[in-house]
């Protein structure tokens, strides 16, 4: 009977399994194969151009500067605002959760449209700067690294404060007053008991942040111009202006290899800590 | 004083975050060809132009038919694996929960070349039904994150009750469980839209000439600045937005509803 149920159950996957199957595993495999496939087999030329291309050694560098950069602000900048967040009353940091979530509502591609117009040569900004007499001529915004990292800190924030305060609401508060009674002033207390353990939800958010850092398109490409091609760029170039698919599906293999790559190591360095077991995202 | 100094960035850090909101809305209601703000004079003439150029039209209509059969298909699938992955006693659920949550997580990127890749062979690039059942991958997730959260706190007693009670499985099942898992359901729905409608590279890639709303305003912006842009986009919010607040409104009613049984029964 347990065992009839069992197979009864297992059928319910079968849709899901065939969708993820074909349109999911197999295009991943495809792009895995055709990076080791040339004109006449088996062949290392796309992938050894990995490393051997300086084009792609420079995009493949900036790329991961790119997304260490974003995730070392978003959690430069998200880390007080999480504190903030998790000393609120539960009521109150609810409410306030929606605020913080609100822009995941508007469509990223809109957001950085936003960007464009705001830092234009005639953009709001520019306008007040030299309204201010700040400047004479108009500031190049547009198309620099600044504004990459703008539009992505925008959008990735909210992405690195959620599990931060999700980590810090589950320490226990008695901890810290524990630390006070025993003589630890507030900084004390703060640094040597608070920040340690608030570290499994900030460190969680700045995974996903890093990992999705990554794989950015849209932001860099219209907010960075030319000279700030990404690997996201890259392949869209190979694929659309050169036709080279080989070269193209290496790019995507390195950029899944190190997505699996930032995941492996943070099992593994996660796996015996109890405190990681949810991934600061229990609550 | 330190308190002061959060709060205070705290609060800026919410005015970047709603910046784009901020100064997308009187930037949208402009009169003039330019985009300007503050705008001179203020209008609708946007939103007008928005309903009646036909390729905003095509392109609304496209994304969506793509958006509601992507959000069933990942509904209805997710709901059943959930189901399955929830009660089920096999090896791997583990890896296959893994997997299908995985496309959150790998960059859309590498699978937008995968795809278009397998569609070149398939001859299914262009072709509607196919960029479909791409957008349910990406929407799946969400369903499978959702109901089967919700699933995991559902008390079987009560389905076992109906069992007894001479319900076919089925039965007690659309009777029993559904309405518990009505809300996330309806959230899982909600997501589910909201990933199709906003999915741009996938479809950059796979949808060969066909425009869905994310892909005609690309198209605008490597030509020109249109400033039918923020018109549409200031719908799109607010549409998003809608829809958020009647998936938090089902979630409160049936928090509410739940409470209430409970006090019932004591």
């Amino acid at each position: 009977m347990k065992a009839k149920q069992n197979w009864r159950l297992m059928a319910l996957l079968l849709p899901a399994i065939a969708l993820i199957c074909v349109l999911f595993l197999n295009p991943l495999v495809g792009v895995l194969i055709q990076s080791f496939v040339g004109d006449d087999g088996f062949t290392l030329k796309s992938i050894s151009k990995l490393w051997t291309s300086r084009l792609a050694r420079v995009v493949l560098e900036r790329t991961f500067w790119l997304a260490f950069t974003v995730t070392v602000i978003c959690l430069l900048v998200g880390y007080p605002a999480a504190y903030y967040m998790s000393q609120l009353r539960p009521r109150k940091r609810a409410m306030i959760t929606y605020l913080v979530l609100l822009p995941f509502w508007i469509s990223i591609l809109i957001r950085t449209y936003t960007w464009i117009i705001l830092l234009g040569r005639e953009g709001l900004v520019n306008n007040a700067l030299q309204w201010l007499g700040l400047t004479e001529q108009p500031v190049q915004f547009l198309y620099t690294n600044f504004a990459v990292h703008l539009g992505m800190v925008q959008i990735l924030l909210p992405i690195v404060i959620l599990p931060t305060v999700a980590g810090m609401v589950n320490i226990d508060g008695g901890l810290i007053k524990a630390a006070r009674v025993m003589g630890a002033s507030p900084i004390r207390a703060f640094w040597s008991v608070f920040f340690p353990l608030s570290l499994s939800g900030a460190a969680t958010g700045g995974l996903i942040c890093f990992i999705l850092s990554l794989g950015f398109y849209v932001t860099p490409t219209l907010l960075g111009g030319q000279k700030s091609l990404i690997i996201a760029n890259l392949i869209d170039l190979q694929v659309h202006k050169t036709l080279n698919w080989g070269f193209a599906a290496a790019l995507a293999t390195a950029l899944l290899l190190a997505t699996l790559l930032c995941l492996l190591i943070f099992w593994l360095a996660t796996r015996n800590r109890p405190e990681f077991a949810t991934g600061g995202l229990s609550r | 004083m330190i308190r002061k100094l959060l709060a205070f960035h705290f609060w800026l850090v919410v005015l970047f975050l709603l910046a784009p909101l901020i100064f997308l809305i009187p930037i949208s209601l402009g009169e003039s060809q330019f985009l300007e703000f503050p705008p001179k004079q203020l209008s609708l003439r946007w939103y007008r132009e928005f309903f009646q150029q036909e390729s905003w039209m095509e392109a609304l209509s496209l994304s969506f038919r793509v958006g509601l059969g992507a959000t069933a298909l990942s509904v209805i699938i997710g709901t059943l694996a959930s189901v399955a992955l929830v009660r089920g006693n096999f090896p791997g659920r583990s890896i296959l929960t893994a997997l299908f949550i995985a496309p959150l997580i790998v960059p859309t990127v590498v699978l937008a070349l995968g795809l278009y890749m397998v569609f070149l062979r398939w001859q299914l690039v262009d072709n509607t039904l196919a960029l479909t059942l791409a957008h349910a991958v990406v929407a799946l997730p969400y369903s499978i994150l959702l109901v089967s959260s919700s699933l995991r706190s559902f008390d079987m007693t009560i389905e076992r009750a109906a069992r007894t009670m001479g319900a076919g499985p089925f039965k007690a099942f659309m009777l029993i469980t559904t309405p518990h898992l009505a809300p996330s359901i309806f959230a899982a729905s909600v997501l589910s839209f909201f990933a199709s409608f906003d999915e741009l590279i996938i479809t950059l890639f796979v949808s060969g000439g066909q425009q869905t709303l994310p892909v005609r305003i690309w198209n605008d912006l490597s030509l020109k600045i249109d400033p039918t842009v923020p018109a549409a986009a200031v719908m799109l919010t607010a549409v998003s937005a809608l829809l958020m607040l009647a998936g938090e409104m089902v979630r409160r009613r049936n928090e509410a509803h739940n409470q209430n049984s409970h006090n019932a029964e004591e």
